[in-house]
Formats: C-alpha cells, structure tokens, sequence
C-alpha cells in the first residue's frame, strides 16, 4: 500500500467501481480499497440468504428456503434502462461480456386501486383500460408528436417550443387529462414528483423517448436485469479496472484521509501505512464531515413464494404508484426479481417496496406498494439516509458520490458518476478511448 | 455473439459437429505464469519478463476435439488475486479453472492447494479442475517434487501437468485435456457464465436467441 498513485478510491459501490474503471481507462494509477470484504458496498447483492437475515438480526431462514447460496438479494432495488446511460457504459468500456442479462417481463402503474399495464405505443395505448375512449385518441396523438419530436428540427415541434414552454403546456397543447398526465410523468417519463410540470417540456419528452427507445430495444418493457443481481455491477467495473491496472484491497481499513497544504488531499492512512495520492473518491460513508443529510429512502425486502397477483405470473416486473394515486408527494416504487435470475432459490421471488420517506412512520407510507404482493414471507424494512456531498471537490481534490436514490433506474447514478469524473479530470469520458483497445482482445 | 451458437458451417456447406464454449479462470499466486501460460497457449507466444496483467483478460481459443470444436473464454484475474480480491464474479459459471504453481517456489504450491479449497468451495460443483505445475523449465531449481503434486492432484480428482510457457512444453497438452473431460451433452455444456440471460451488444434489435451453445 506504501505506494503513490494518482488516484484512490474508497468504497467498491457501483459508482465507486464505474470511476475507478473509468480512471483506470484513461491511464490514472489507481488504488482501490473497500472497508468490507465483499464488492459493492450499498449496491452489493447479498449471499448466501443466510447473511441477509442476520444482517436484519431475524432468525435464520427454514429449510423451506432453499439452498441459502442460490440467493442474491439486492438491497438497493433498480433496473437498467434497455438505451439508458449504464447500458451504454457497459457496452462501451466492454464490461457487458462479463455480464448477462434478462428483461423485465412488465411494466405496471397503479390506477385507482389496481394496477394496470403501462401503455407505451398506439396500438396498447388504444387497448389500455387507463383511459376512457376520447382520451385514448387524445392520448394517442401525444405519443405521436413525442416520437416525431426531433431535437434539431423545429418543424416537428408543431408550433411549440419545448425548450421555453413548460409541461403542462404540453399536456395542455393534448387537452390529457389529470390521470393521462399522471402515469405520463410518472409511468413513462419516470418523475418522482410533479415539479417537472412547470420546466421546459424538452426534458420530459427526452425521458419518454428513452423509456419507448428502451422498450423498443428488447420488447416486453424498457427495463433489463443482470443475472445474479445488480452485484455484479460493481464487480464488472471492478474488473475492468483491474485489468488496466488498479489495484485492488478488500477488507482493509481506512483511519484517515491525509490533507496537506491548502486543504488538498495527498493520501490515504491505513493504520501505520499511508498511500499517497493526488486524489480520492469515495462514497459518503468514508467522509461523514464533507457530507450533508438530504433525506430518507424506505426500503422493504419481501421475500414471496409467489409472483405480484394480476401481473400475468411476470417472473420479474415493475409496478409505479403515481404519488397522487396516494395523495403523497413522491412516487412509490415496486420491483420484482426470482430465481429466474439466479437471485433466489427455486420457485421463490424477492419484491421490493420503496419511496422518499415523508413521515415520521415510513413503514406505513409503503403500504399500498405492499397490499399489492400478497401473502409475504419474510420482510425486511429499511430506511436510510440519503447524503449529498457539501465539497464538490475543486479545490481539496476529494470527489465524493451521492448515495444511491429512490429512482428505479440508473440514470441518476450515471449522471452522477460523468459529472465526477469530469469535475476530477476537467474532461468528459472519451469513450473512444477504450473500446479499440478492447477490440483486439477477441480472436 | 455470432460464434456463440450453432453449427459450424464448412465451405461446401456440410455441417462440421457441435460446438461447446466454456469459461475457464486461471487461479494462483502472482508472478507463478498464468498470463504466461493463456498467451503460450492463444497467441504462441512467450515474454521472459511478462508485465503484470494489464489489458488483456478475456482471450478465446479453440480446439478441435473429434467431432467437436471446445471454444474456451478464458478469464485471467487481471491482479485481483494478489490482496485477496477476486470477485465472486469470476468464479461464477466457470465449467474449468487451471490452478498454477511455480515449481521453484514451495509457497506458490501451498497457496494453489488454498485455491483448489475455494474453488470447491466457490465453484459449481461439477467445475474440471487442472493443476499445473509451471516453470518446468527451471527444473534445476526445483522446489516442488513431481510425485508430491501428484498424488495430492490424484487424491483432489485434479488433473495435473508440469508446464512450462517458456518452451511451451505441455501447454496446449493441459487444455486439450480439460477439453477432454468437460462434458459435452446438451444439458451441462457450453453455457457460457449461466446460459440463461442474454449479452448485450452495440446495436441489439428486437428478441435475441439465449446465450446457449450445443443446441
């Protein structure tokens, strides 16, 4: 470890590992180290079943269970976006050949008590049982000007601008009523709440057309699962770090991050030995200092011996509760993966219910997510900070991640992972950079 | 992902047999060969001071094999062995795995008896494991008795060569032989990492067939 390096990175969670690849990619020196064990810190997938109910001090699993080692169990619920942003990074830096993945079979949002199939083209849009006769037409025309819209090409904007206009104008511009709006915004283009409304529709019509691209790419819906759980993320990353040369240490200690003159960081101290560098980036949890609560996520685990009723026996689905549906102020989101992933034993599923917390109960604020899985199993409640950076890094040369939030996807993540790098290189990505490189590796 | 599935196609267009893909990893303390060996064994060639690995983790070859053509993705641990730090990403679906010592060097024998115990322990049960023992070459300076690996390979149900990627000595012998004793039905073979999911590429359209071979 006595060491200097260009950079270190502290913490193996996906964003972590994507940096480290990426700064590895581009030639840094880079030193690797997590605290725990295992890969993927927060967005690690847990195993075997037997961990996962210790970590909840509950008593370990029956036999009815399973094989505790054919479970993977995330504790961070996501999906991946078919033509979303982590995709592209996958397939671009090649880390996608250590990977396999599967497609989410359905697509929900909960409208009045009961869930519905998000309708995402004419024809399902015409057949959905959302919207009344009219509105489908009106609906209809919406999702035809969406996928004609052409960013460079204001002929096709039809005598609005997007990017002064706000959404509601647009929704307006349709006549769609409150409900269409509801699962637009929030089935489709994925908001979490309604200030979307009042800014440029341009960025709502961006995210409907990443979730129909999405959905375009593999059919069923626009979301895609890695087998094993979204675990292996971090250690595809990890991997391709490694290959171009970081060095990685699980299970070691950090006591110090060592600053210098003018409050810039020059090492890392593990007990007696300091690694020297000319940058860290970390998650969080290794700068409680630097780091701000900006709220609360609830999470619930369910472990189930059976699929969500009325979703067609989906072996893995998404299920979005609109925030007004609720009378809530954000979304509340349900996800189900099973052992056709390879993330739990024979004929079981995992659920996961989470939301923003908005209460002093978080517990009860996920109840209309939970009242749609059925008989439970076993649960497993969670609910934990969400913390944003107060040091963008600049001037200390410390870059740290946002904690993983409530969204469904990892959009969020990406975003927040090219807007570290480039705050910590001064450049974007250049993804050219490796995947010629790569190439040559295939005979 | 063309060459993933499906029968080979000979020019006069007659079919040439099946084909099977494997993941096998590399297991054993740094500095013992391993890189040494893949690139003996893919590209024939051999560099008396091999850098640390860098950049090259994932190379395929092939073998004929009677009628069948065993396709092997071979992973190398790219470092991650050196602090303890493999993932269980590596091990995952791996159907063989080739445990390298240094035949100078008693510890590297040690530390390849710990990773056969992780692989059964790690592994899919059914995974072929080889030992080799590596830098034959060197057999002047010999450390580890060929009779004692031997008989711990024997008694471990692994099998066992002396190689040496320098004079390619046993090389290509070691993976013909696990190529032997991977099975080859439809059921077990070729599943790549879990023969399930689907891989995704550059320009992906509409369903793709599974990652499966042997079909």
């Amino acid at each position: 470890m006595d060491e200097e390096y260009d950079a270190i990175v502290l913490g193996t969670g996906l964003k972590e590992c994507i940096l480290s690849g990426m700064l590895s990619v581009s030639g840094k020196k880079v030193l690797h180290v997590d605290r725990n064990k295992y890969y993927g810190g927060e967005s690690a997938s847990i195993c075997p079943l037997e961990d996962l109910f210790t970590k909840f001090n509950a008593p370990n699993p029956d036999e009815t269970y399973g094989r505790g080692r054919d479970w993977n169990v995330d504790l961070i619920p996501k999906f991946l976006m078919a033509n979303g942003s982590l995709v592209k990074l996958l397939i671009h830096t090649g880390v996608t050949r250590y990977l396999e993945f599967k497609s989410v079979e359905g697509s929900y949002v909960y409208k009045g008590g009961k869930i519905s199939k998000v309708p995402v083209d004419q024809k399902e849009a015409l057949a959905s049982d959302l919207m009344g006769m009219f509105e489908k037409r009106r609906f209809r025309n919406f999702l035809i000007y969406v996928q004609d819209f052409q960013d460079q090409d204001p002929r096709t904007w039809k005598d609005f601008d997007p990017n002064i206009a706000n959404m509601q104008g647009l929704y307006d511009k349709f006549g769609l009523d409150r409900n269409t709006q509801d699962f637009t915004g929030h089935a489709l283009a994925l908001y979490r709440d309604d200030d979307y409304l009042n800014r440029p529709a341009i960025e709502t019509i961006n995210r409907i057309k990443l979730y129909s691209d999405s959905l375009a790419r593999y059919g069923k819906s626009p979301y895609l699962y890695p087998m094993y759980g979204l675990g292996e993320l971090p250690q595809g990353f990890a991997r391709l770090s490694a290959i171009y040369g970081g060095t990685y240490m699980l299970d070691k200690a950090i006591d110090e991050i060592v600053f210098g003159e003018g409050g810039r960081v020059i090492g890392v101290r593990s007990g007696d030995e300091v690694a020297k560098c000319k940058q860290v980036f970390c998650d969080p949890s290794y700068v409680p200092d630097r780091v701000r609560k900006k709220g609360k996520v609830v999470r619930c685990i369910c472990l189930m011996d059976h699929p969500i009723p009325n979703t067609k026996d989906a072996l893995s689905t998404q299920i979005i509760i609109p925030q007004k549906q609720v009378n809530r102020n954000s979304d509340i989101y349900v996800s189900l993966v099973s052992h056709t992933h390879q993330v739990a034993a024979k004929g079981w599923f995992v659920a996961m219910v989470s939301t923003t917390v908005e209460t002093e109960n978080p517990e009860a604020e996920i109840k209309p997510g939970l009242d749609l899985l059925g008989p439970i199993r076993q649960k497993f409640v969670s609910v934990s900070d969400y913390y944003e950076p107060t040091d963008d890094g600049i001037n200390s040369q410390l870059f740290i991640s946002q904690s993983y939030d409530a969204t469904s996807h990892f959009e969020t993540t990406c975003q927040d992972v090219l807007d570290i790098f480039k705050r910590g290189t001064g450049e974007e990505f250049d993804f050219s950079k490796i995947k010629h490189e790569l190439g040559d590796e295939e005979q | 992902m063309s060459t993933r599935s499906g029968q080979a196609q000979r020019p006069n267009g007659s079919t040439q047999g099946k084909i099977c893909q494997f993941k096998l990893v590399l297991l054993g303390e740094s500095a013992v060969g391993k890189s040494s060996l893949v690139l003996r064994f893919v590209k024939g060639q051999f560099h008396e001071y091999q850098e640390s690995t860098i950049g090259a983790a994932f190379l395929t070859q092939t073998i004929c094999l009677d009628d069948t053509t065993v396709k092997f993705e071979i992973w190398d641990t790219a470092g991650q062995e050196r602090y303890h730090s493999l993932a269980p990403m590596y091990y995952r679906g791996a159907q063989a795995a080739i445990v390298v010592y240094d035949i100078t060097n008693q510890d590297t024998f040690g530390r390849a008896k710990t990773w056969v115990k992780e692989l059964q322990r790690q592994a899919s049960p059914t995974i072929v494991i080889a030992l080799a023992g590596n830098k034959q070459d060197l057999a002047n300076k010999r450390m580890v008795e060929f009779e004692e690996a031997q008989t711990y390979a024997e008694e471990n149900g692994l099998l066992f060569m002396e190689t040496s990627a320098k004079t390619a000595m046993n090389v290509n012998d070691i993976f013909q032989a696990i190529a032997k004793k991977l099975p080859k039905n439809e059921q077990t073979a070729g599943q790549g990492s879990s023969g399930q999911g689907r891989r995704l590429a550059e320009n992906d359209t509409g369903a793709k067939a599974a990652g499966n071979c042997c079909k």
